[in-house]
């Protein structure tokens, strides 16, 4: 394949930017229909109860109330997971997280559905709760659902090789706890669905039910909507707006966007639930805190001999992607570095909190960060430069890994001697001033999951093409855009593949109506698996077109080629017209819309009759000549991953295959403030192999966004829990990174030329995050010689570990300075909530004591 | 969550305002630049049938210098203002530093000088939805009978976490009230009470109008620190302000004063006297901070655990008077 593209690998600006930047553009909360309602969720104040009683009556009196649904308006489970179908739209007999979805409101304005929420009687039966995944895994009675005796949800135990031997094998071993924290996507934008039913203008009655939701998974989201609803998905059609950023947030079916559909329907109007930030918060669906019991061996050399992982994630109250999660957990200990012999423990228990789900770099990020502290320790113990260790590991691609992932193309060597080279690692690692270290890490991720969740043979994505008379060209994918820049993918590889000037192609994807099936944007599987079905379909097109323009010019359709708006015969055909051609093609190419292109085509035909057989065409020429030739002008392409890439024969082993890995290294510069423990990051050289870069900017802003994200996870971010409550549900004390701690990131882009990949990409999106948190734990380590064992890194945690260091006077990190202070705050007794006791009450208390004046503000 | 409906008064003049705290007080709220009172009214935490904008009244506004009196600043004024005011930045440095450390700039240019000293004391269990507020049982600073944080007590513990008081009790800032009875002037020290729920001795028909920096307390060097965990938007979790007069390379007069770790901001209790004729060293530094380390009471108001943030005082006020020594 040749280098020399004119629209691929070139910087270019989002083919919906100026949509986005001006305002323009509409998010799904933008967006509204005549009649419609404001929906709004009543919400679970327990973390596990039982529900003995709903009376509605009250709140549908309501002066503007339209509607209220619950459970047994749509009592049919759903998950993500064809194994996981444990959620209601609405609870229908117990609750299972504070925040667990159990009535919604169709009314006229929010104020009124906000106040129709409190006329809702529910009569809860309080049950005990789990909190604790590892107290949860000791459950005998009183289980999160029925079916999942101990609260777990899954376990999977893998041995690969012979992981005794590799440790007896070992000159040193270091075993330790690692805990990473809850983390949550954090997506600027709030999840919002608008849900309406057409009126059929046969019938007259409610017909199809059109849904415009902020979602990563139109194809998914119309399937469970058809399974709740008992609607055949034709009578469904999912449309997805501008999405502000998912991250996996929106990678599954949202209790919300499911709602909005049976109040639509109950209320017989169109009904819009938009989130609050709160309610973002209880869908989650985020990274499990997770636990890593870590042990790996190593040779004095710096083989790695054996990796041994147990891992217990804290899933939160149903399953999601959490089968999935603990799958990708331990197949991706493999397929980064060469490693003999892995034995692996997860364990992905239940507990009655909100749940999680997949965040970008799914399943794999926590027990990377612990894998590549551990190889930082043992690099000191056996005294090899931790840079060194990981380029003695590297795998020897083309190769099967252990655990029966399939390698090729695989940069790591280079992302590795190039974060190296540009941070002065060896010249500056270890001889930094006191406070300020360097740390290493590394990371990869699947290019797409080889196989699909839905456990079906159908394509992973397919693309419709079509191009008219004008030389427009229209491409139907049903590729998600959430930010990410897959419509702008789609339409660099139709414009470089057919030659034609970007600004022809529009591209028009994800609604189901309209589009063919594309699962999803998940895995990172957009550019790799719907980058591969629009080549295909532009291929598709561009044979037909080469046919016809070749006979025209009396030559082969081999003999052509597309570029910059003209199809020219190779080599020694390009003839004494040629330096004309170019400045006639601009002027052509600067013409645009259809108006100029009718103008064009009379021109056209006029010259046509004037001339014989010509040395090249214009694209629209070319085009004219197609459809002249073959009627309609239209392809097709679809890809589904190569049966060699779709892994081993064990059980889980569908999870962690993929037609190719991205890799990333990371050199981190942090210092440490040694008497606050605040860690400052100074610079992250991020070297990361896609493949081939479609679009260098845009791979750049994936890499940064993706070192800034794990920064959050690393310092910062971080979900606190009291008995259930998460006490953070908000962007201000759920603390992302401002621009101001932002570090210089330098994005290193590498590129291993994927002989799958469309032009040889892969993924850019995921990977890098995963090694952002251990290099700057290990950067910690160098900068003051503390090894930190749980994320995020907070100042309190860094300073405890510098006095557990130095002997110091602890600081007792748990607990607040009362010691009377109560472990379960529901139980403390004497809220009047609970107690219904104490001079003044809530106007809502229902013990309220009518006193004048007894209600109101506090000063 | 939605903005609960209210009336909203938008007087022109002082008097006008007044009178209208004259007739609607007690269901009232006053709003200056609302970054405060707004997101506490989406959740349900005040739902006043008044809000009386004060943003039109031209008189609250502005930075003024009165003659050998000090600088007069009206309630109104924006902390934008404040931070590049060329006069205090020279006269009251500790002041303009302060101010810009608040928040972020966007609020910063909404935020006044008179809604940050009567912000609202916070707390993790208070400023929170009324949704998660009923999940967890109310507490004493609102609809409730007992505290989260220290459930023994009858005491409401929520932390004044406002930037520029300290700076403001370490000048001897004087405040203005107003209300239909007239007007008093008292220091600022008296304007807070040290409880959680009811912070401030102001009563609902008052308001806050203008802010008085002494001529004494002008031209000391200053510094205020700030413990957050993010560079920008966080509110502080522990903050240090100090003000020092030196004169013979001996400190001549100085004062430290803490916020975010009490229910109210203050000044550390002998640090004045420790400090007084002394010449700046490591160990009285250390000193210094352990007695404001000694005056901090935090609790589990907020991220952090106290335990680390009376340790940060420790670090931050040891080192806030050795770069104010410095300056
Ligand atoms: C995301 C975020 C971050 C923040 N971070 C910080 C921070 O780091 N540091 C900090 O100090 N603050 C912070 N704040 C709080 C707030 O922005 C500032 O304290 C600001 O100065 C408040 O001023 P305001 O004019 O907006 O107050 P308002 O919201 O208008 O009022 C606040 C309170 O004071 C009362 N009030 C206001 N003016 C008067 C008056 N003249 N007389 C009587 N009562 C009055 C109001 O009734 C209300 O109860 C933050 C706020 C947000 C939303
Ligand atoms: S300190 Fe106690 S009473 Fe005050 S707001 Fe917090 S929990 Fe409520």
């Amino acid at each position: 394949m040749t280098n020399d593209f004119s629209i691929i690998g070139k910087p270019i600006a989002m083919v919906d930017a100026a949509g986005k930047t001006t305002g323009s553009g509409k998010y799904a909360d933008d967006l509204s229909a005549p009649g419609m309602l404001v929906g709004k969720i009543l919400h679970s104040p327990f973390p596990h109860a039982r529900i003995k009683r709903i009376d509605i009556t009250r709140a549908e009196k309501l002066d503007g109330v339209v509607a209220v649904v619950i459970g047994t308006d749509a009592p049919n489970p759903y998950g993500i997971l064809p194994v996981g179908h444990d959620e209601y739209a609405l609870a229908l007999d117990k609750v299972r997280y504070v925040g667990d979805n159990v009535a919604c409101v169709a009314a006229i304005d929010e104020a009124t559905a906000e106040k129709a929420l409190e006329l809702i009687d529910v009569e809860y039966e309080v049950l005990p709760a789990y909190f604790d995944p590892e107290d949860s895994m000791k459950a005998e009675t009183n289980l999160i659902h029925d079916n999942k005796p101990h609260n777990i949800e899954k376990d999977y135990h893998h041995v690969f090789g012979d992981p005794e031997k590799g440790f007896a094998e070992a000159d040193q071993i270091a075993e330790a706890r690692f805990i990473a924290n809850e983390v949550t996507h954090a997506a600027m934008e709030p999840h919002c669905t608008l849900a309406a039913f057409e009126i059929d203008p046969q019938t007259g009655k409610p017909g199809r039910l059109v849904v415009q939701s902020s979602t990563q998974v139109p194809y998914y989201l119309q399937h469970k909507l058809s399974l709740v609803l008992e609607m055949p998905m034709s009578q469904i059609r999912v449309i997805k707006p501008l999405v502000g950023g998912g991250f996996g947030g929106k990678s599954e079916v949202i209790p919300l966007e499911i709602i909005a559909a049976i109040a639509a329907r109950k209320a017989k109007a169109p009904v819009k639930v938009t989130y609050t930030r709160e309610e973002v918060f209880w869908a989650h669906r985020g990274r499990p805190r997770t636990i890593v019991d870590l042990k790996t061996g190593i040779k004095k050399d710096g083989r790695i001999t054996a990796v041994k992982a147990r891992v217990v994630q804290d899933g939160g109250a149903y399953c999601s992607y959490g089968v999935v999660t603990i799958l990708y957990s331990g197949a991706l200990l493999g397929a980064l570095y060469d490693i003999p012999n892995i034995q692996y423990d997860g364990y992905r228990v239940l507990t009655n909190k909100p749940v999680c789900g997949a965040m970008r770099g799914h399943g794999t990020v926590n027990v990377r960060f612990a894998f590549e502290s551990q190889l930082d320790e043992l690099a000191a113990k056996i005294g090899k430069d931790p840079a060194d260790v990981r380029e003695i590991n590297l795998l020897k691609p083309p190769c099967i890994t252990v655990n029966g992932l399939r390698v090729r193309s695989y940069g790591l060597p280079e992302c590795i001697e190039k974060v190296v080279d540009r941070s002065g690692w060896k010249q500056r690692k270890g001889k930094l001033p006191r406070g300020r270290g360097l740390g290493i890490a590394c990371s990869h991720y699947v290019s797409g999951a080889a196989n699909s969740i839905i456990r079906s043979d159908m394509p992973h994505s397919t693309v419709n093409i079509k191009i008219d008379r004008d030389g427009g060209v229209v491409v139907y994918t049903g590729a998600s855009d959430i930010g990410q820049g897959s419509d702008t993918m789609v339409a660099q590889i139709a414009a470089e593949t057919l030659g034609c000037s970007l600004s022809r192609v529009k591209v028009v994807a994800a609604d189901t109506d309209l589009t063919p099936i594309d699962i999803g944007s998940y895995s990172s599987r957009v550019t790799f698996m719907n980058g591969n079905a629009t080549l295909k379909a532009v291929q598709d097109v561009k044979k037909q077109i080469a046919s016809a323009a070749a006979r025209k010019m009396s030559c082969e359709p081999q003999e052509l080629t597309f570029r910059n708006d003209i199809v020219t015969k190779k080599k020694g055909h390009v003839g004494a017209d040629a330096p004309v051609r170019p400045a006639e093609q601009s002027s052509a190419a600067s013409v645009s819309g259809r108006v100029e292109g009718q103008i064009l085509r009379g021109s056209l035909q006029q010259k046509r009759k004037d001339e014989g057989p010509k040395d090249s065409l214009s694209f629209e020429e070319a085009v004219v000549a197609a459809i002249d030739f073959h009627g309609a002008l239209s392809g097709t392409g679809s890809y589904a991953p190569p049966l060699e890439a779709r892994g081993g024969k064990h059980k889980g082993a569908g999870v962690g295959p993929s037609p190719a890995y991205s890799y990333s290294a990371q050199v981190a510069e942090v210092s440490v403030d040694e008497e606050t423990g605040e860690v400052t990051v100074h610079k992250v050289w991020a070297s990361h192999d896609c493949g081939r870069a479609l679009n260098p900017v845009s791979v750049e802003g994936q890499i940064i966004g993706s070192v800034w994200m794990g920064m959050g996870q690393a310092l910062t971010e971080e979900m606190v829990w009291k008995d259930g409550m998460l006490m953070n549900p908000g962007l201000l004390e759920y603390r992302s990174p401002s621009s101001v701690e932002s570090p210089e990131v330098e994005a290193i882009i590498v590129e291993s030329i994927d002989p799958e990949g469309p032009f040889g990409a892969k993924e850019c999106s995921e990977g890098s995050l995963a090694a952002t948190i251990p290099a700057i734990g290990n950067a910690i380590y160098d900068a003051v010689g503390v090894r930190l064992h749980e994320s995020p890194f907070t100042p309190e945690r860094v300073l405890a570990a510098l006095r557990a260091k130095k002997n110091a006077k602890p600081i007792n990190l748990t607990e607040g300075v009362d010691p009377t202070a109560p472990a379960k705050f529901r139980e403390h007794g004497g809220s009047l909530w609970y107690r219904g006791k104490g001079p003044e009450r809530h106007p809502l208390d229902p013990s309220r004591r009518e006193a004048p004046g007894a209600a109101g503000g506090d000063d | 969550m939605s903005l609960p409906q209210f009336k909203l008064l938008r007087p022109r003049t002082l008097a006008d305002a007044i009178g209208h705290l004259d007739k609607h007080a007690s269901n009232l709220r006053v709003i200056a630049g609302g970054t405060d009172l707004i997101p506490s009214m989406r959740q349900k935490l005040f739902e006043p049938e008044f809000v009386l904008d004060l943003r039109h009244i031209p008189e609250l506004k502005g930075i003024h210098e009165r003659q050998e009196s000090g600088v007069e600043v009206g309630a109104l004024t924006s902390l934008t203002d404040i931070e590049h005011s060329a006069l205090l930045r020279r006269r009251y440095p500790v002041l303009t530093e302060a101010a810009a450390t608040v928040a972020s700039p966007v609020i910063r240019n909404m935020g006044t000088i008179g809604g940050n000293i009567c912000l609202d004391t916070r707390c993790l269990w208070y400023n929170q939805s009324l949704t998660w507020r009923k999940g967890c049982g109310f507490c004493i600073k609102k609809d409730g009978d007992l505290c989260h944080v220290a459930p023994g007590g009858t005491k409401c513990w929520a932390a004044f976490s406002g930037d520029t008081p300290p700076a403001l009790l370490c000048l001897n800032a004087d405040v203005e009230i107003v209300g239909p009875a007239g007007s008093r002037r008292i220091p600022l020290r008296e304007f807070y009470t040290g409880l959680g729920d009811n912070y401030r001795t102001i009563q609902p028909n008052e308001l806050l109008t203008r802010v008085f920096l002494p001529e004494s307390s002008a031209d000391y060097s200053g510094v205020y620190r700030k413990l957050r965990i993010r560079g920008s938007i966080d509110y502080p979790l522990a903050g240090v302000a100090v003000v020092m007069k030196r004169s013979n390379g001996h400190i001549a007069d100085a004062r430290v004063a803490l916020t975010a770790v009490n229910p109210a901001p203050v000044l550390v209790k002998g640090a004045s006297e420790r400090l007084a004729g002394k010449v700046m060293d490591e160990a009285l530094a250390e000193a210094v901070g352990d007695l404001a380390a000694r005056t901090a009471k935090p609790l589990t108001t907020s991220a952090l655990t106290p335990e680390y943030r009376r340790e940060m005082i420790r670090v931050f006020t040891k080192r806030a008077v050795l770069a104010a020594a410095a300056n």
